[in-house]
């Protein structure tokens, strides 16, 4: 503090310090920034930083107009604030080319003691407006205009800006612990599928030596049961197995339809609902908007009402109903199949007898389906040929079909791990410790919601559904170039992690949604902003542990992808 | 498009996909959809009237109107008599009072109503309340001024027999001259007819009858329902013609869907006025059509309809059409070398205009010379009394200033209203907005207001703030404020019809709305759902609407927040052609017919009388934009062409529209910027860009559905170049403000065609891709298509022009190319004007305001050069007690001075405001076409009023460049220190 009270007084009196240091370090004249002050050391005359060959008397120096091609003669006026590829073009002094004609200068220098200098643009000097957030110590309105004061603020908004730092940097150490947690996790999660893909890699060698003795074995089972086809008929167990089979069989018949039915009534409900929505968008639309997709849209929803539409059949509901139902008196009683020793397959083929009216013909088709399958497995023998298969062959193969699903499995999930691998979870694999963890956002009429890899979601407050706002396709980098807020809750400038989420909920009259959402360090997992930068294109900006610390080498790794 | 936007919630994402299911929806085919609105033939008075022009086509005919000159009284300037309308053989004669006034201004006033209904002598079918009368009450909406009778208006002795002669105007160069039978007029200057009213015999007042039912016919013939046609037609019945009137669009009248149930059955009232001589015809705003009038009862490139008047929310309306959109103002000037004359037929009423040219050779042995042309028009209005307004020029300057004179001068606005303003459906969050104001100052784009649609609103309640996006809205303003910007935020004239809402809790006790036709309150549907409509016409909902606007009802705005009515022909979303029945019923009981095209400007007017004064004591000029408008809404604020589209005929649509304004009187009119509906491709957004800062009322716009195209949007090369067009028209703010102060003060354009600067050039008459800014001699041809890379720019005069840029010079009358790459904006300035500019680009135009100026000397052939400049601190009324500057500069290429004369009078505030000002100065002044005796010269010699005798004669430096290829010599005086305020002389010699 000590040192910063010297200033403060060397800043009140500067003709104290000229005389001071008189000799070694001139005052910069107002604007100068220190890297510029050699240009400002003749006290005669003003040589145009960019244009040597224009020598100017040191009074036209600031004096409010612009002699200099490229502006340096007024480093602390706005007499050059045009000098820019932005403003309109003016006629070249003499001839286009003979002279450098942009900003020597990156601005009017704040000294801004007490917090950290800076360059605030000659567009804003003497404006009227004290631009504290370039130049806390006022002195980009030295003028006065109209009547404006801007007093130094720099203790206050350094002080200000410190306490923020600190909390800043304390967060971003806690932000890099996390990220080093999150890091290691990802590591162990990453192993974790290593080491399975190891030991599917063995469980699938022990299966396949399996399957083949067991297929080998079948050959043999069937080769021997063939010699005794004309033994003996059996005990009549075919019926049995054929029993089992068929109560298996009905009873997933019975869950499918009741998922069908659910689905059904789902769906109807569904229609019924659009149907309201449809039947009151019809009476509160205006016909006289002349919006040609609603009037077509009225139209066909007309002629869709027009049309005659069978209603729900209670009757048969009621049929289905008692079909579902185990205690229904025509329900069949499989356990006297089950214990009946007398075997006939003519039983099985009159099978849909035994079901009511209603479901007959469907079930008949589907036990025709079956038929058809046992008889080309060789679970049944076909009717016309009398060599049933013995159980067991039937066991046999059984086992042998067992053995190969699961082998089966096991490769699809080697396939599954091994192409996980290879996925891009970012730097150090980091998102893999996040894949499908949420974080929400209130944001006006909406809670927001992105998971890490997985989808995003807009919630209305106001009720109704979720509408997805894009599913996840890839990780890209992003350029971005922001402000960074002063509680460091910004994307900032430079190349950050972006998370595409695609194929949203479609819009009305617009595209597809989808996402982008853009990483930035921080300690916690947090939505900081969201914007709809376009029709259902949205944008967010959001705080991760995940991508603190990471170094341009990392970045250069990941693909290089367009900039928003 | 309110559907569309609601459609976005989940709920309706399934409706979306079912009805996707249902049919292949949404090819986005945008054109208007002519079935909403009328053509002549479903418009029954307008069908009436087109005939009876056929019929009077006939050599026999002869209009029934005779006037009685026994009848005839002259007294301070006004001629009073009676019209009789001539009825079939034996029937009463219909009285018709006619009043000619001749006003000081030299303007005549036509007026023609019917007495039956004067003295309200008339039955109103089923019950109506309506009023009896005939519409007379336009002019008070209209009218401000210029209504002193001449004294010198005197009847000539000398008229021949069955004509009466009145001479009038200064010095008596005007006639008016009156045939009695039958009754016509001819509006004569220096002798000579300019004007003929009846010529044609096309007159037609449909008096008042009563409805006779056709017993037998109902009976017979059930199967038609509604009217019969044919049969029987007067009131008194007595004849049975075999051919009476058909009636059928008499007593009502059907479409889409609504009836309209004319309680006092048909009662147009048109007329044909000619000028004789006159090819070209000017004005009748607002339609998408070019400058010069075209003919419009068919024919090669001619229109089949007549131009309507009928302001209307016209959906993606198309181009080069005679339909009618948002606003009226139905004054028509004629143009002929040499003179220019004008009527404005005041009638608030749907109004369709035919216009008609006829060749004649006027001399069949002069070989080789043209015949004259005559321009024919027949004004046909639904209702009300006859009203029109006669000009005589001779210049245009006349005409807008007599008519100026009449509706009241444009309003001098705030200075930020004529910056640029930034727009959009919808900035979404008060968040949103700040955003979009720090990214305009990172690209060092400057822009002065920001603006909100109908979004912003909880539930499309004006007055109100949707909670949950704009959470914060007064620390938005204050946001906004720190860089002196601006918010403008939507207020539509229709309130939403629901509970716990008390702005429409108190227009319905206070019984402040619209009334259908059987007196109660009219319901109809737009953004809000079910609404109701202020009735502006009455003087109390005036007073109530005020009270809304307060700082401390409409919470949340501050003294940076602005308004702007939309929706105000009035659109109503289920009602006929999108707007009101036309038998609801107005304050004092007037059908909506009848005021139907002022409606708008009432409501418009009633917003700007309360934004003057929001909070005791703070009274600034309001800002106020309106879609709708009709003649007088210049006097309240600015007004937009409507719902554009993102294309380049748009673009190219929107230079006339623009144009036409300024010399319809209301020249404070832009289009969108880059288009309403639909997404412009970056070239077209540049050049938009680069034309809309020829707009008076210059902000960009877009449609909900469109993409994000805040100029930083684009990218390079687009974002650099659309930023310069930008600091072009900030560079150049002090010569349009003083353009709209010339325009406040004498009713001139703001930006001008080429017949109103070269009225002589008869080859320039129809042009109308090009304009003039204000009185300052620049030339602009904005690009309007595609992949241009120059563009052909018309120059009518002999005088130097120089290109703004690099002072290129192009010289003589014609056609020249002048290159136009994308980053290159085609401008010119005509040699002998001095153009006030500041150069330094800043944020926010009111961040400019002290900053230094420049002026640009562009000398002419003669070496001489004159400008204005009106410098006022552009936000209070301080001006109107002379706190403002203006200035006369003017170059003596004799003297080969320069100097700076004061413009204005002195008021009570005049010193202070010269204070507060006093170290503003000119900092640099250019010579283009600098003479090249000046070569070698180093120093100027500068004098200034008021300096001490040491700084008398104060030496400058000064700087000659010499001509180079076709760019001309030019000149630079270095920083005289002038005040801009004070008077001085720069002598070069």
């Amino acid at each position: 503090m000590g040192k910063q009270h010297l200033n403060s007084i060397a800043l009140l009196l500067p003709l104290l310090s000229i005389t001071a240091n008189a000799a070694s370090d001139l005052p910069r004249p107002r604007g100068v920034g220190p890297e510029f002050a050699k240009f400002y050391k003749d006290r005669e005359a003003f040589t145009c930083i960019s244009n040597p060959s224009i020598k100017l008397d040191i009074s036209r120096l600031n004096d409010d107009y612009c002699d200099c091609p490229d502006g340096s003669d007024e480093p602390g006026t706005s007499a050059c604030s045009y000098i820019s590829p932005l403003s309109p073009p003016q006629p070249s002094r003499v001839k286009i080319g003979q002279f450098n004609e942009t900003l020597a200068l990156p601005g009017f220098y704040c000294k801004n003691k007490g917090h950290i200098p800076s360059y605030v643009p000659f567009t804003n000097i003497n404006d009227g407006v004290c631009d504290y957030e370039l130049c806390c110590d006022g002195s980009d309105e030295w003028d006065g205009i109209g009547g404006v004061k801007c007093e130094d603020r720099c203790s206050k908004i350094g002080k200000e800006w410190r306490k923020q730092d600190e909390a800043r940097q304390k967060s971003l150490g806690a932000a890099n612990k996390r990220r080093k947690e999150l890091a290691t996790e990802a590591g162990r999660l990453k192993k974790e599928v290593e080491d399975r893909i190891k030991t599917l890699h063995t469980q699938i060698q022990g299966a396949e030596l399996k399957v083949t003795a067991l297929e080998k074995s079948v050959q043999e089972i069937e080769k021997a049961e063939k010699g005794k086809v004309f033994k003996g008929t059996g005990k009549g167990g075919k019926v049995t197995v054929l029993a089992g089979l068929a109560k298996d069989r009905i009873q997933e018949l019975g869950d499918s339809l009741n998922r069908v039915r659910d689905e059904r009534d789902t769906a109807r409900s569904r229609v019924e609902e659009l149907e309201a929505i449809l039947t009151k968008f019809k009476e509160e639309y205006n016909p006289n908007f002349n919006d040609e997709g609603v009037k077509r849209a009225v139209k066909a929803w007309e002629d869709y009402a027009a049309q005659d539409h069978a209603g729900p059949d209670e009757a048969r509901d009621r049929d289905l109903e008692s079909i579902l139902s185990p205690d229904d008196e025509a329900a069949i009683k499989w356990e006297e199949f089950e214990s009946t020793e007398e075997g006939d397959i003519e039983l099985l083929y009159k099978f849909e007898e035994y079901l009511p009216e209603s479901l007959r013909t469907w079930v008949d088709q589907k036990l025709r389906d079956l038929r058809v399958v046992l008889i080309e497995n060789g679970m049944l023998a076909d009717p016309h040929t009398d060599s049933p298969e013995s159980k067991v062959v039937t066991d046999a193969r059984q086992q042998l079909d067992n053995a190969k699903s699961e082998l089966e499995s096991d490769r699809t999930e080697l396939r599954n791990h091994q192409e996980d691998l290879e996925k891009d979870y970012g730097p150090d694999d980091v998102f893999r410790a996040l894949k499908g963890h949420c974080v929400n956002q209130d944001s006006g009429e909406y809670t927001y919601e992105f998971c890490y890899l997985d989808k995003t979601t807009q919630k209305s407050k106001k009720g109704g559904g979720h509408t997805g706002m894009g599913n996840f396709v890839r990780i890209e980098m992003v350029t971005v170039d922001d402000d960074l807020p002063a509680d460091g809750k910004g994307l900032g400038s430079g190349q950050r992690y972006g998370l595409k989420y695609e194929n949203g909920q479609h819009c009305w009259n617009g595209p597809n949604r989808s996402t982008m959402v853009i990483l930035a360090c921080a300690e916690k997992d947090e939505i900081w902003k969201v914007v709809e930068e376009e029709k259902c294109v949205y944008k967010m900006e959001v705080g991760s542990p995940a991508v603190c610390g990471i170094k341009e080498q990392q970045q250069q790794v990941a693909p290089t992808h367009n900039e928003l | 498009m309110f559907l569309l936007r609601a459609a976005e919630g989940p709920r309706w994402m399934a409706v979306f996909l079912l009805l996707a299911a249902l049919c292949c929806l949404f090819s986005p085919v945008v054109m208007v959809k002519h079935e909403n609105f009328k053509t002549c033939e479903q418009s029954g008075f307008c069908k009436r009237n087109r005939q009876f022009a056929d019929d009077a086509a006939s050599s026999s005919w002869v209009s029934p109107y005779a006037l009685d000159p026994a009848s005839i009284t002259f007294k301070d300037g006004q001629l009073a008599a009676t019209v009789l309308k001539t009825l079939k053989e034996g029937e009463e004669k219909v009285r018709l009072p006619l009043i000619v006034t001749f006003l000081e201004s030299g303007v005549a006033r036509v007026t023609l109503d019917e007495e039956k209904r004067q003295k309200g002598d008339i039955i109103l079918r089923g019950d109506s309340k309506a009023r009896k009368e005939r519409y007379n009450e336009a002019s008070n909406w209209a009218i401000v001024g210029g209504l002193d009778a001449a004294t010198g208006a005197a009847l000539s002795a000398e008229a021949e027999a069955g004509y009466t002669k009145v001479f009038y105007g200064d010095g008596g160069k005007h006639q008016a001259l009156i045939r009695h039978h039958p009754f016509s007029i001819e509006f004569q200057r220096d002798g000579e007819t300019q004007i003929k009213f009846n010529d044609k015999g096309l007159l037609n007042l449909e008096h008042w009858r009563q409805k006779v039912e056709k017993v037998e016919k109902v009976k017979v013939e059930e199967k038609k329902e509604g009217e019969e046609e044919k049969k029987e037609g007067e009131e008194e019945n007595k004849e049975q013609e075999p051919q009476g009137e058909d009636e059928s669009t008499w007593w009502d009248e059907a479409f889409g869907g609504n009836t309209d149930t004319k309680p006092r059955g048909p009662e147009a009232i048109a007329l044909d006025i000619t000028f004789p001589g006159y090819e070209h015809v000017y004005g009748i705003p607002e339609h998408a059509t070019g400058l010069s009038l075209k003919t419009t009862r068919g024919g090669d490139g001619a229109y089949s309809e007549p131009y309507r008047l009928y302001n209307a929310d016209v959906f993606e309306y198309e181009l080069d059409s005679p339909m009618t959109l948002y606003g009226a103002i139905p004054l028509m000037q004629a143009h002929r070398k040499g003179s220019t004359v004008g009527v404005f037929w005041m009638n608030a009423a749907e109004t369709w205009v035919d216009i008609v040219k006829t060749k004649s050779i006027t001399n069949p042995f002069s070989l080789g010379l043209l015949g004259k042309t005559d321009t024919e028009t027949h004004w046909i209005s639904e209702s009300g009394i006859m009203d029109v307004f006669v000009f005589l020029g001779p210049t245009p300057q006349d005409i807008t200033r007599q008519y100026g004179e009449l509706t009241g001068f444009t309003a001098l606005p705030q200075s930020f209203a004529i910056a640029y303003h930034q727009c959009r459906w919808n900035y979404v969050t008060d968040e949103d907005v700040k955003d979009v104001d720090r990214k305009f100052d990172k690209f060092k784009i400057p822009y002065d207001v920001i603006w909100l649609d109908i979004e912003y609103t909880q539930e499309k309640k004006y007055f109100t703030w949707d909670p949950l996006t704009f959470v914060n809205p007064t620390k938005m303003n204050e946001h906004l404020d720190k860089r002196d910007r601006k918010l403008v935020a939507i207020i539509d004239p229709h309130i939403k019809n629901t509970n716990d809402y008390p702005v429409i809790d108190q227009m319905k006790s206070k019984g402040l709305a619209v009334k259908n036709k059987d007196g109660n309150d009219y319901e109809g549907w737009c953004w809000p759902g079910s609404s109701m409509w202020i009735d502006a016409f009455n003087p109390a909902a005036i007073t109530w609407w005020k009270t809304l606007f307060k700082y401390d009802s409409f919470k949340g705005t501050a003294s940076n927040t602005f308004i702007w009515n939309d929706m105000n022909e009035p659109s109503v979303f289920n009602g006929p052609e999108t707007t009101m029945p036309k038998d609801n019923l107005h304050h004092g009981n007037w059908e909506h017919r009848d005021v139907h095209n002022v409606n708008g400007m009432t409501f418009h007017n009633a917003t700007y009388e309360a934004l003057l004064e929001r909070k005791k004591g703070e009274i600034r000029r309001p800002f106020a934009l309106t879609r709708s408008f009709y003649s007088g809404s210049q006097r309240v604020g600015a007004m937009w062409t409507g719902d554009n589209l993102a294309e380049w005929s748009h673009l190219h649509a929107s230079i006339p529209m623009v144009l036409n304004q300024g010399i319809s009187g209301f020249p404070f009119a832009g289009a969108d910027v880059g288009g309403f509906f639909g997404n412009p491709s970056k070239e077209l957004l540049t050049r938009w860009y680069q034309a809309g800062i020829y707009y008076p009322f210059f902000r960009g716009h877009a449609h909900i559905d469109t993409r994000r195209r805040e100029p930083y949007i684009a990218g390079a090369p687009y974002t650099e170049i659309i930023t310069q067009a930008l600091r072009l028209r900030y560079q150049l703010l002090p010569a349009w403000y003083t353009a709209f102060h010339e325009a406040s003060t004498t009713g001139a354009p703001i930006v001008r065609p080429n017949f109103y600067i070269h009225p002589e050039d008869e080859n320039g008459f129809a042009i109308d891709d090009q304009l003039y800014i204000g009185s300052t001699g620049l030339l602009a041809k904005p690009v309007t298509q595609e992949g241009a890379d120059s563009v052909s720019v018309y120059i009518a005069d002999d005088q130097p022009y120089f290109d703004y840029f690099d002072y290129t010079l192009y010289q003589g009358a014609g056609h020249h190319t002048v290159a136009a790459p994308l980053e290159k904006i085609p401008l010119l300035m005509q040699g002998g004007h001095i153009i006030p500019r500041r150069d330094r680009p800043r944020r926010s135009s009111g961040l400019m305001k002290y900053d230094p100026f420049t002026l640009v000397v562009v000398l002419d052939k003669d070496g001489n050069a004159s400008g204005t400049l009106y410098v006022d601190d552009g936000a209070t009324f301080d001006y109107q007690k002379g706190a403002y500057i203006h200035r006369r500069f003017g170059f003596d290429g004799k003297r080969s001075a320069l100097t700076s004369i004061g413009l204005g009078t002195k008021g009570t505030k005049t010193d202070a405001y010269l204070k507060a000002m006093a170290k503003v100065r000119v900092e640099k002044i250019i010579v283009v076409n600098a003479p090249s005796a000046w070569e070698g010269k180093t120093e100027v010699v500068v004098s200034e009023e008021g300096a001490k005798e040491s700084a008398r004669r104060k030496k400058v430096a000064f700087e000659y460049f010499a001509k180079d290829g076709k760019k001309a010599a030019w000149a630079v005086v270095r920083d005289p220190k002038v005040g801009v305020g004070k008077g001085w002389k720069i002598d070069f010699s």
